[in-house]
């Protein structure tokens, strides 16, 4: 097997608690966030990581974009300690790990414009600034929003599209490896069935590797090819997305499952194109990628 | 500047009212010599305590100076002192909370322990106790002789930067832990576009309206600290010497000598309370008046 993009070691993230005295006189014993976490992830892989909240699922994606080092253990992106490269804050490994934010309302600065917001992106990738504003819009048209967002400011924005907004802003970065922390949680079913349907397009047609961090099993099953479950900080099994769900070793892993409504999280068949707003889950409609230009209008007059 | 029109127009009524008394202000201060019919300085005994009447619409003091030409001059020390201070404590008091919210740890602990000793003394206590010892004259410091007024200009601002520390803290604490600013630190930003194009803009209308607040107060302090004697120096008029010079006038009769500055008071505080509410909203991108702000 190839050299994995992405490998966490060993790698466990603590805090201290308590007061100084609680902490000189070792009475509080640090907060284990995450314990002992050993990974690979390959390029091409879409790796789902589930889990109860407080598992550790988003600081591990904390730890592995470089926003927070470990305490102990070891990642390697493309080989290199990420803990030596984030010495460099604006180094070009930057660019190679990007993350989707859960709250699309917090994800978005609220005085920065559509297009101020991914100009200002490129403008970090080194895009040069008369090529900006035409790569914000296809950027927009990527994720299925038309150019007429540009000059909004994020509240004039519904969650579905601050949530495309911010998953344009991390690909204009055109990382190796994208973050996903519970990208549709905060959505309505409709819109989730949108997202979750882009970033399944954007995996096939961008080669993008993806980690889709969730709760919602159902969503992991039609997009994931790897699955992680984690609790308490750690992470209690992993293998082929579909093996684990349809035969889990773990006990834990089938408390998950049971614990979803009967008829979601044993189902074989895939969710009828009748109940997406934006066609089959698994065959996407066409897209802007496929037919060079296309609007809002292209898209509603095809569902 | 289609987008500034669209905003102004949403200012009501209250905001306009409180820019107009600023101006008149602000237009009184900068063009004193040219409104005020007297200068006034000059004593002529023979028309002390005149009510006021055609000519001296404002009436006259205990020197026979008028009334209305030192109100009209006297805006000039209160809003050097007003403005200028809060200039002052903005550049500090921003700066120090925008450090100490985003840095965190360590520093952050230092910056906002230094702001709460400062702020632990009340504002007028240590103004009044600062220019006590230092006295009135000119203060030197290396080769700069800081006369009286700019001494209580910076003095009054390194008092306001707490208070500014403090706002601007709250607000950052809140705004650094924000995914978009997150989201530029993925990308790389440089920590000082962070601070200022994230964080900063996200904090301003808090900053905006405490900045409006605190000028109204440094003008209250002006007058306080000229009304016990060491702020602007006699004869030149301030509206906190003028009422200092009035006390007595309450109880002979001649109520034009303390109504008049206290009025010019009174108007400024509440022209920059109202003034401060309409820009708040200008810069709240929710507001109706958030195009100012795209």
């Amino acid at each position: 097997m190839s050299e994995p993009l992405l490998s966490l070691q060993g790698v466990s993230k603590s805090y201290p608690r308590g007061g100084f005295l609680d902490r000189m006189l070792a009475r509080a014993k640090p907060f284990v966030a995450l314990d002992n976490v050993s990974l690979d992830i390959h390029r091409g892989d879409v790796v789902g990581i589930v889990g109860e909240s407080g598992s550790g699922k988003s600081t591990l994606a904390s730890l592995a974009v470089g926003l927070i080092a470990p305490t102990a253990g070891q990642i390697l992106l493309d080989g290199a300690d990420l803990t030596e490269l984030m010495r460099d804050h604006a180094g070009p490994w930057r660019r190679r790990v990007q993350m989707a934010f859960q709250d699309s309302s917090s994800a978005l600065n609220p005085r920065k414009t559509v297009e101020l917001c991914l100009a200002e992106t490129l403008a970090l990738r080194g895009v040069a600034r008369a090529a900006r504003r035409a790569e914000a819009h296809g950027l927009l048209a990527l994720v299925g929003l038309g150019v007429e967002l540009a000059p909004r400011l994020p509240h004039e924005l519904s969650g579905g599209q601050r949530q495309r907004v911010g998953l344009a802003r991390a690909l204009a970065m055109q990382p190796d490896i994208l973050f996903a922390d519970e990208p549709v949680s905060a959505l309505d079913v409709s819109l989730q069935a949108q997202v979750v349907n882009l970033l399944a397009r954007l995996t096939r047609e961008l080669g993008l590797t993806l980690v889709f961090i969730s709760h919602d099993l159902a969503l992991v099953r039609t997009l994931c090819s790897r699955l992680i479950v984690m609790r308490n900080g750690a992470i209690v099994e992993q293998g082929a997305c579909r093996d684990v769900l349809d035969n889990p070793q773990h006990a834990y892993t089938r408390l998950l499952i049971s614990a979803v409504p009967k008829g979601l999280a044993g189902r074989k068949d895939r969710p009828s194109s009748q109940n997406s707003l934006r066609g089959d889950v698994f065959e996407p409609p066409p897209t802007a990628v496929d037919h060079g230009v296309f609007t809002v209008q292209d898209l509603v007059e095809r569902t | 500047m289609n987008h500034w029109s669209q905003a102004l127009r949403a200012v009501d009524w209250t905001g306009w009212l409180g820019a107009a008394f600023v101006v008149l202000m602000l237009g009184s201060a900068v063009f004193a010599p040219f409104i005020a019919p007297f200068d006034p300085i000059e004593v002529r005994l023979e028309d002390r305590l005149a009510a006021p009447d055609a000519v001296h619409w404002l009436g006259t003091d205990q020197a026979g100076r008028d009334v209305f030409s030192r109100v009209i001059y006297g805006a000039r020390a209160s809003l050097t002192v007003g403005i200028g201070a809060v200039v002052i404590g903005a550049l500090i008091g921003v700066s120090a909370g925008l450090f100490a919210a985003y840095k965190g740890g360590l520093g952050d602990q230092l910056v906002m322990r230094i702001i709460d000793g400062i702020a632990a003394i009340p504002l007028l206590v240590w103004a009044i106790a600062i220019v006590g010892i230092l006295g009135v004259g000119p203060v030197q410091i290396g080769p700069v002789a800081l006369p009286n007024e700019a001494k209580i200009v910076l003095l009054v601002g390194v008092l306001f930067s707490p208070v500014f520390g403090r706002v601007t803290y709250a607000v950052a604490q809140r705004v650094v832990r924000a995914d978009f600013v997150k989201a530029r630190l993925l990308q790389g930003a440089r920590h000082r576009d962070i601070v200022l194009g994230d964080i900063l803009p996200n904090c301003l209308s808090p900053i905006i309206v405490q900045a409006t607040l605190l000028v109204a107060i440094g003008i209250v302090i002006e007058a306080s600290v000229s009304f016990v004697g060491l702020g602007v120096q006699p004869p030149s008029p301030s509206w906190g010497t003028m009422l200092s010079d009035a006390r007595s006038a309450i109880y002979s009769g001649e109520w034009w000598l303390p109504v008049f500055p206290g009025l010019a008071i009174s108007l400024t505080v509440v022209g920059f309370n109202l003034l401060g509410d309409a820009v708040r909203d200008l810069f709240d991108p929710r507001s109706e008046a958030r195009t100012l702000v795209a």
